[in-house]
């Protein structure tokens, strides 16, 4: 089974790298999960991991992107709303691999 | 031409899997940008209800679920209001957020306007 | 028009009640599986709901009559009425 080390405690992740647990995330978690898809946490990241978590805990659900592009921008203006800003920040599959770094479980309609 | 889409929802939540399932394929069909729509009828409408606490049965909050469409692009949901009167509820006791509930008096009308219907 | 399926016993289901109510003008209905159970009665108490019909097999499989107002069809006729309608609205449960 996968799992990533932090503080010598394993925290274990599916195939595709999702965390089992959604109990075991942390910051620290999210900089590691980020690390293993190439990608260096900035403040810009880490305000649509915020709204990402925000979405799980209004809808129950991980987005998918038409979705995740709307509530991004509804709730930080229509310059962030963009497909193109949220693939440059979680490429190549920002739903996926934004849901993955915060915490959420896999989209289950992420086409 | 698009297709328009048009899912039945006929099912109570939680009973089974079909409520979720319906919910799913037009979270989908959004997503993909098609026109697809919802109507509750039968026990459907108790999907609707407000306050679903269903943690304890170890099931996500179909109401929450829900109140994804109109972040998925689906901003009204059509019910039917001889299967609300039926049930004694009224729509205004029903879930109020960005979905807009709209009360259907001719569903037989509403269906016939779709290209296809997918039961749930 | 639509094209109605309904395969549950109205006994059992409210598949046929649930259809009924969403029911038009110039739409028909098909009976089959345990959907011709709707025969036992029940159907005699809808003359609004017209045309109606039954997949022949299944209602002899379970030993019913099929009335003079009820349409009996085979597999050929349910596709025939597949293509002649639109949508297609399957009430299953």
């Amino acid at each position: 089974m996968r799992s990533i080390l932090i503080d010598d405690r394993e925290i274990p992740l599916d195939k595709e790298g999702f965390l089992r647990e959604l109990d075991d995330w942390t910051p620290v978690v999210a900089e590691q999960l980020a690390r293993a898809e190439g990608i260096e946490l900035t403040d810009a990241h880490w305000e649509i991991i915020e709204l990402l978590q925000q979405f799980y805990r209004e809808f129950e659900l991980s987005p998918a992107m038409r979705p995740l592009v709307k509530y991004i921008g509804q709730h930080l203006g229509a310059e962030k709303g963009r497909s193109i800003y949220l693939m440059q920040l979680f490429p190549p599959s920002p739903a996926k691999i934004g849901s993955k770094i915060a915490g959420l479980p896999k989209p289950t309609n992420c086409l | 031409m698009t297709k328009r889409l048009l899912a039945l929802c006929r099912q109570a939540p939680y009973g089974n899997a079909l409520a979720r399932e319906g919910l799913e394929a037009i979270l989908a069909a959004a997503a993909m940008e098609q026109v697809a729509d919802i109507l509750f009828c039968g026990d459907g409408v108790f999907q609707l209800l407000p306050e679903q606490l269903p943690a304890d049965i170890e099931q996500k909050s179909l109401q929450r679920n829900l109140q994804a469409l109109p972040v998925f692009g689906v901003e009204q949901a059509f019910i039917c209001s001889k299967s609300l009167a039926q049930r004694g509820l009224d729509i205004d006791t029903l879930v109020q957020g960005e979905l807009v509930l709209v009360p259907v008096d001719d569903s037989a009308a509403l269906i016939a306007s779709y290209d296809s219907v997918l039961s749930f | 028009m639509t094209l109605h399926i309904v395969s549950k016993s109205p006994f059992s289901s409210t598949a046929l009640s649930d259809c009924l109510d969403a029911f038009g003008d110039g739409d028909a209905l098909l009976l089959i599986e345990d959907g011709v159970y709707a025969l036992s009665g029940r159907m005699a108490e809808q003359p609004a709901v017209k045309p109606v019909y039954c997949l022949a097999a299944d209602a002899a499989a379970r030993g019913l009559q099929i009335p003079a107002s009820v349409t009996a069809v085979d597999d050929a006729g349910w596709v025939a009425l597949c293509t002649e309608h639109n949508p297609i609205v399957s009430w299953f449960k």
